[in-house]
């Protein structure tokens, strides 16, 4: 009997050589064709784009009143009098955001309620692996998406780009690793909870609350102008604002993007840090597939 | 025979909110996010509203309502969108859950009829909002204020045919959840769109004329502009006597259609075989 098991594990060792490529881009397989089995996930990413904006757009409209008098206390808070744009590129932000907390918190939670985590878990492959499996197709998924997005507030909010498109992508592309920091130290944060909606409610309300989703930063008071400071997604916001709204340029936005990066070296590196730890942890105690 | 079969059912609708209770007190942190996060939806709004203030009021806003006092139309928009959302979701994501879990298909090998289950489903989901509500409406007072008149009794009354009419909805949900096996996003978007295009944050009349047509022929938009109207002495859409009986008929409309549509998919689920498929 001993002499069995040890041969499946020798040779099981023996087999064993993990490519962790290899293992990132069957998890992004995995989630696309998951993603793909269920066609609703598509209309909402068509939907989405133009229906959560619209309350706050409104909003904005019915408290602008019927002269639009309110508009001048916004426009002298903003420095502009286009809410629409104000409101689309603050809520889209979220958007993203909000995606990537469910994605995070979604993937190892359902595995963990479906009974497969630990089978996976016992995969011969880092378990940032698994992460960073995940992190791909949100990236994917998250580009399709703004691009849908783009096209349908030309169509339905007559949306137009003032600055240069480039150099939004680029205050896009340096917020990933700070948004994705978040991520896995929420991925870390679930397992431990082992309830994703509510830290997804959390995290999301945070940002909600203080990183100028819909309104000026400048009417906060200033212990969370404070709070809002230390959050990347308030310079991602501010900066795309300045951009696309306003027409900024690189040099206009330069310590932003600093900023973005300087967050998303330390938020990754948290993220990695955390997510060993809890591994580790989770082994130990043995609560890996506790629900 | 009839009264025995009533108890029967109360029995199960008991069973299941005892269930519902267990695993709301199973996750506390849970507990506390439900009143939570209705604040961290409404700080926004109010940051939003606080821009476009002049002189402290927001006389905007009056223009189109009748009211400047943004925060108490927000809270009321707020607290009957909680109750559409609390009756969907409750019903829609149970079955989901129930589809994950696997326990779908032995709860519907039990002698309780669909529509049975789906109101017990709710039923906690309910009872949670209406406290939690209660305790989200009394932080928003104390943290950024708001006042509201002397009609709360009339409008309860009011409230009372819409949220039986959303169990009619519920089950038109339900029947889509069981369809396209996806919960999160049939219940988000129409929870969403519903509670938009209704007008839980703004007066309707703003909206551009082809979704102001949409949202005059949804009862829920006499529910949200009533109780308004009734509460904070709103400028309402028609004279209030006709906005209630518009909720009273969408009350037996509503439910029928529920229950017409919830009746045809089970029998589909069970003929094409897709009730434990995810």
């Amino acid at each position: 009997m001993d002499t069995t098991y040890e041969s499946i594990r020798v040779s099981s060792k023996a087999n064993a050589s993990p490519s962790i490529l290899i293992a990132i881009v069957y998890i992004f397989k995995k989630e696309l064709t998951q993603f793909l089995r269920y066609p609703s996930w598509f209309v909402s990413m068509l939907i989405w784009p133009v229906l959560f904006p619209f309350g706050y757009v409104f909003t904005a409209k019915a408290l602008s009143g019927p002269a639009s008098s309110g508009i001048n206390t916004f426009s002298a808070l903003t420095g502009t009098t286009d809410y629409v744009s104000y409101m689309i590129i603050g809520t889209t932000m979220w958007m993203w955001v909000n995606w990537m907390l469910w994605g995070f918190g979604s993937s190892l939670r359902r595995e963990q309620v479906l009974g497969t985590l630990e089978s996976n878990w016992l995969c011969p492959i880092p378990k940032t692996t698994l992460l960073f499996g995940y992190s791909f197709f949100q990236l994917l998924y998250s580009f399709v998406f703004m691009g849908i997005s783009l096209i349908e507030f030309m169509l339905f909010y007559n949306f137009r780009f003032t600055g240069n498109p480039l150099l939004a992508l680029l205050i896009i592309v340096a917020s990933i690793p700070s948004i994705y920091g978040i991520g896995f130290i929420f991925a870390s944060i679930i397992m431990w909870v082992k309830e994703a909606n509510s830290m997804v409610f959390l995290v999301r309300g945070v940002i909600t609350v203080f990183c100028g989703i819909t309104y000026p930063l400048a009417i906060l008071p200033n212990w969370m102008k404070g709070v809002s400071s230390f959050i990347p997604v308030t310079y991602s916001i501010r900066s795309l604002r300045a951009v696309i709204s306003a027409g900024a340029r690189i040099g206009d936005v330069r310590t932003d993007i600093m900023i973005l990066l300087l967050f998303g070296v330390i938020l990754m590196t948290l993220g990695i840090l955390a997510f060993n730890y809890t591994q580790k942890k989770v082994k130990e105690t043995g609560s890996l597939g506790h629900y | 025979m009839k009264w025995q079969k009533l108890k029967f059912y109360m029995t199960t609708i008991w069973a299941i909110t005892i269930k519902d209770i267990k695993i709301f007190f199973r996750y506390p942190i849970n507990a506390i996010f439900r009143i939570v996060e209705p604040i961290m939806w409404i700080t926004p709004v109010y940051f939003l509203a606080k821009s476009f203030q002049i002189g402290g009021e927001n006389i905007g806003f009056k223009l189109f309502s009748g009211t400047s006092d943004y925060m108490a139309f927000l809270i009321i928009g707020s607290i009957i969108a909680s109750f559409v959302s609390a009756i969907l979701w409750g019903m829609g994501f149970s079955l989901k859950n129930e589809m994950d879990s696997g326990v779908l298909e032995s709860n519907w090998l039990t002698p309780v009829p669909l529509l049975v289950q789906m109101i017990g489903r709710s039923i906690f989901s309910v009872i949670i909002t209406l406290i939690n509500s209660l305790i989200v409406a009394f932080l928003v007072w104390l943290i950024f204020g708001f006042e509201i008149g002397n009609g709360i009794v009339s409008a309860v009354i009011t409230l009372f045919p819409m949220l039986i009419a959303l169990y009619g909805i519920g089950f038109g949900i339900a029947s889509l959840v069981l369809i396209t096996n996806n919960a999160n996003n049939v219940i988000d978007i129409t929870n969403y769109l519903l509670n938009s295009i209704s007008g839980n944050r703004f007066p309707v009349e703003i909206l551009p004329r082809v979704i102001l047509a949409v949202s005059l022929a949804l009862p829920l938009t006499y529910g949200f502009d009533s109780v308004r109207g009734i509460l904070l002495e709103t400028n309402t859409l028609l004279p209030l006597y006709q906005e209630q009986l518009i909720l009273v008929l969408f009350m037996f409309v509503g439910t029928a259609i529920g229950y017409f549509i919830l009746n045809k998919v089970e029998k589909y689920c069970k003929t094409i075989g897709n009730i434990g498929h995810y």
